[in-house]
C-alpha cells in the first residue's frame, strides 16, 4: 500500500435478503489517518455493509480492498480491524478487564504485554475503576464504553465503529462522543464510524458519507457537503431541521434561464444542462423570517407561523407561504411576541437547484428573483 | 378480608402439604422398611415405631454382584450423558448457528424415539444389536444410553443457545477466534446451566432405566434395576427387605443430586424456555 492509496475500497457492493435489496453497488474509498463517518437514515444499510467489511457476511457481488489486497472472500479473523459492535456483545463469563483484553489474548499476547494496552484502553474510555466488575454490574454508557475499549485495545491501523452510541440517552451519547473526539486526535489510525445521528456525524467526521437507499450517494468533506450538498438526498438528510425542498420548472426565456417555483420566479445559473422539472432546497437558516418589512435582497413572502419550536438559542418556525410549508430556523428575530404574520425572506444565492430524476445538483440561483406573491 | 384471604391461603397450603405427603408415602414406606426386621415388615399392622436394624443393609452389600452392578449405574449413568452431552452440545451450537433446512423437523425426528413407548422400541433395537453383534456388551449399552439422553439434552441445548446472542460469536470472529474456540470458549461457558439440567435429566433416567439392560445387556453391562426385579425372590416367597434395603441405598445418589441441583430441574423440563435464577 502507498501513501495515497486508500486503506480500504468498497467497489459495487450489492447485497439483498430475499427481495429487498439493502445494498445497490456501494463505492466508496478512506484514506489512511481519515476518520469517516457513514451517515444514513437506521434502514440505509450501513451495519450491513459493516458486517460485510468485517467478513460475517458475504456481498452477493463487488469487492473490498483492504491495505490494497482484495479482501473479499477473506475470513474475518485475517482482515486485522478493530470493531465496535452495534451490541455491546461483552462476555458475561469474565471481568472487564478480560473483555477488554479479549483480542488481545486471541493475537497471543501474554498478560504482562497486554496489561498496559487494557489499562491505557481503559483510562482513555475512563472505566479504570470498573476493571475487576462483571459487565452486569455495569451501566449502559459504561458497558458501551468496555466495548469501544476492546475495540481499539485491538492493535490495528483500521477502527470500525457500528453507530456505537445506538440507544444510549443525550447526555451520555455527548460525553461518548467528546471520549471519541479524544481518541481521534490521540490515535493516528484510520476510523470509519456509522450512525444515524447527523449531530454526531457532523461532530465527528473528518470526511462524511452519505448512504442513503443502499447506496453512497456523496462523501467529502462534512461543511463542503452541508454548504453544497452534490445531491438531493445530501441536502435532505445532512443538517437539522432538515432543508425545505419545492418543486419547480426550469426554462430558457429571452436568452435566459429561468426558475419557476410555486412561490417566486428567479433567474439561475445551470452547472449540468436540463430542462424542465427540477426540486429547489433551500436549508432553513437561509429561510429568514421577519415581523416588519423586507431587509436586503431576495424574495419577501408573507407568510403565516403554523409552530414555533424554542430551543433555547435558537427556534425552529414551521411557516405556511403561498400553499407551501417551509421550516426556518431563527435567532430570536421575532422576539417573544406572539405574531401569526410574518414575511420570509429568501435569496435567491440560496436556492440549489437538483435534477428529480438522479438527484444530481444541476445549478444554483442567481443573485436575481421576484416573489410570486407579497 | 384480609384474614379470609389468610385462611384461603392456609387451606391451599394444606392441601399442598397433604398431597406432598401422599406422593412421598412409598418412598417413606421403603426407607422405613429399609430398617425393619423382616417379621415387623410383613406384620399385617404397619409398625411406626421398631426397632431399626442396619442387618438389611449388611445383606445388601453382601449379595452377590451388587458392587459390580452398582458400579456399572455409576458407569453407565455417568458415561452415557458425558457421551450424550458432547455430542448434543456440538448438535445444538450447529442447529442454533447453521439453521440447516428443516431444523425443526429434524428435531421433532430426534425426540420421537422418545415418544414411543419403550417395550415398543426395544424389539427392534434388540434386531439391530443383535445383527452388529453389540449384545450383552458395555459399549453397547454405553452408545444405546447416550443414543436415548441425546434428544432431551439437544432440546434443552438449543434452548440455551439459541438465548446466546450470535454477536457473541461474531466478536470472537473477527477478533481472530476459530470455531473451535467460539464454542469451547464463548458459548460453552454461558450454557453450563443447560449442561447440568441436561445431565440431571439424562442421570436420572439412565440410573433408573431397566427395560434397555435386561434386554439388551449381559454380565458386563447389568445395573441395579435389573438386580432390583430379579432378586427379589428368595425361596418362593418375595424378598421385601431386600427390595426396601436395595431401593434405599440406589436412591440415594439420585435424591442427594436432585436435592443440590434442584434449581436447574424447572430449566430441564421447560426445554431452557424458562430459566429463573439459573
Amino acid at each position: 500500500m502507498t501513501a495515497s492509496q486508500p486503506v480500504l475500497r468498497f467497489r459495487d457492493i450489492h447485497k439483498t435478503y430475499g427481495r429487498t435489496e439493502v445494498l445497490r453497488g456501494v463505492d466508496l474509498a478512506i484514506q489512511p489517518g481519515d476518520f469517516m463517518v457513514m451517515y444514513g437514515s437506521p434502514a440505509a444499510g450501513k451495519s450491513v455493509l459493516m458486517r460485510i467489511l468485517m467478513g460475517l457476511e458475504k456481498a452477493d457481488s463487488g469487492s473490498i480492498q483492504l491495505r490494497g489486497e482484495d479482501v473479499t472472500n477473506a475470513p474475518a479473523a485475517d482482515r486485522s480491524i478493530g470493531y465496535v459492535p452495534q451490541s455491546f456483545a461483552l462476555y458475561p463469563h469474565i471481568s472487564v478487564r478480560d473483555n477488554i483484553g479479549y483480542p488481545l489474548q486471541l493475537a497471543g499476547l501474554s498478560g504482562p504485554e497486554a496489561m498496559p494496552i487494557i489499562e491505557r484502553s481503559a483510562e482513555m474510555l475512563r472505566i479504570t475503576e470498573h476493571l475487576d466488575k462483571r459487565p452486569d454490574q455495569l451501566s449502559g454508557g459504561q458497558k458501551q464504553r468496555v466495548a469501544i475499549a476492546r475495540g481499539i485495545a485491538k492493535q490495528s491501523d483500521l477502527y470500525v465503529l457500528d453507530d456505537p452510541l445506538a440507544g444510549l440517552d443525550f447526555k451520555l451519547r455527548e460525553q461518548l462522543v467528546e471520549d471519541l473526539r479524544t481518541l481521534k486526535s490521540e490515535t493516528r489510525a484510520t476510523f470509519l464510524y456509522t450512525t444515524s445521528d447527523i449531530v454526531e456525524a457532523m461532530t465527528l467526521a473528518d470526511t462524511l458519507a452519505v448512504l442513503d437507499r443502499g447506496a453512497v450517494v456523496e462523501s467529502g468533506n462534512p461543511a463542503g457537503m452541508y454548504d453544497a450538498p452534490a445531491n438531493v438526498r445530501t441536502m435532505a438528510l445532512v443538517g437539522f431541521p432538515p432543508a425545505n425542498f419545492l418543486l419547480g420548472s426550469v426554462s430558457i426565456l429571452n436568452g435566459q434561464t429561468v426558475l419557476e417555483t410555486p412561490l417566486f420566479e428567479s433567474a439561475v445559473e445551470l452547472t449540468m444542462p436540463i430542462d424542465g422539472q427540477v426540486v429547489v432546497g433551500i436549508r432553513p437558516e437561509k429561510v429568514r423570517v421577519s415581523s416588519g418589512a423586507h431587509k436586503g435582497e431576495g424574495f419577501s413572502l408573507p407568510a403565516r407561523i403554523l409552530l414555533r419550536e424554542d430551543l433555547g438559542g435558537e427556534e425552529i418556525v414551521y411557516l405556511q407561504t403561498g400553499g407551501q410549508t417551509l421550516t426556518s430556523v431563527d435567532r430570536h428575530t421575532l422576539g417573544h411576541n406572539d405574531v401569526s404574520d410574518v414575511i420570509v425572506h429568501i435569496h435567491p444565492s440560496d436556492l440549489a437547484l437538483f435534477d428529480p430524476r438522479g438527484g444530481a445538483r444541476v445549478g444554483r440561483g442567481s443573485d436575481r428573483g421576484q416573489a410570486r406573491h407579497g | 378480608m384480609s384474614e379470609q384471604k389468610t385462611w384461603k391461603q392456609r387451606g391451599y397450603y394444606l392441601l399442598l402439604w397433604i398431597v406432598a405427603l401422599i406422593f412421598f408415602a412409598p418412598v417413606f414406606w421403603i426407607f422405613l422398611a429399609a430398617f425393619k426386621t423382616a417379621g415387623d415388615l410383613i406384620s399385617p399392622e404397619f409398625k411406626f415405631f421398631f426397632t431399626p436394624t442396619l442387618d438389611n443393609i449388611r445383606n445388601i452389600f453382601q449379595t452377590p454382584n451388587f458392587w459390580s452392578y452398582f458400579g456399572m449405574s455409576f458407569i453407565l449413568s455417568i458415561g452415557a450423558v458425558l457421551i450424550a452431552l458432547v455430542v448434543s452440545f456440538l448438535a445444538a451450537y450447529s442447529f442454533s448457528r447453521y439453521k440447516p433446512t428443516g431444523t425443526n423437523f429434524i428435531m421433532f425426528l430426534l425426540l420421537s424415539v422418545r415418544m414411543v413407548p419403550a417395550s415398543a422400541v426395544v424389539v427392534p433395537v434388540f434386531l439391530m444389536y443383535s445383527a452388529v453383534g453389540a449384545l450383552k456388551t458395555l459399549p453397547g449399552m454405553l452408545l444405546f444410553y447416550a443414543m436415548f439422553c441425546i434428544p432431551f439434552s439437544l432440546w434443552i441445548l438449543k434452548g440455551f443457545l439459541d438465548g446466546v446472542s450470535l454477536r457473541f460469536d461474531e466478536t470472537a470472529l473477527v477478533n481472530g477466534g476459530s470455531r473451535m474456540h467460539v464454542i469451547t470458549k464463548v458459548v460453552l461457558p454461558q450454557v453450563k446451566p443447560g449442561l447440568v439440567a441436561a445431565a440431571i435429566f439424562n442421570l436420572i433416567f439412565v440410573w433408573n432405566e431397566f427395560l434397555f439392560n435386561y434386554i439388551l445387556g449381559g454380565n458386563g453391562s447389568t445395573m441395579i434395576p435389573v438386580l432390583l426385579a430379579t432378586g427379589v425372590k428368595q425361596g418362593g416367597m418375595t424378598d421385601w427387605s431386600f427390595i426396601a434395603s436395595l431401593s434405599f441405598i440406589y436412591v440415594l445418589p439420585p435424591i442427594i443430586m436432585i436435592y443440590i441441583f434442584q434449581k436447574y430441574l424447572l430449566v430441564g423440563m421447560t426445554f431452557g424456555t424458562v430459566r429463573g435464577e439459573v
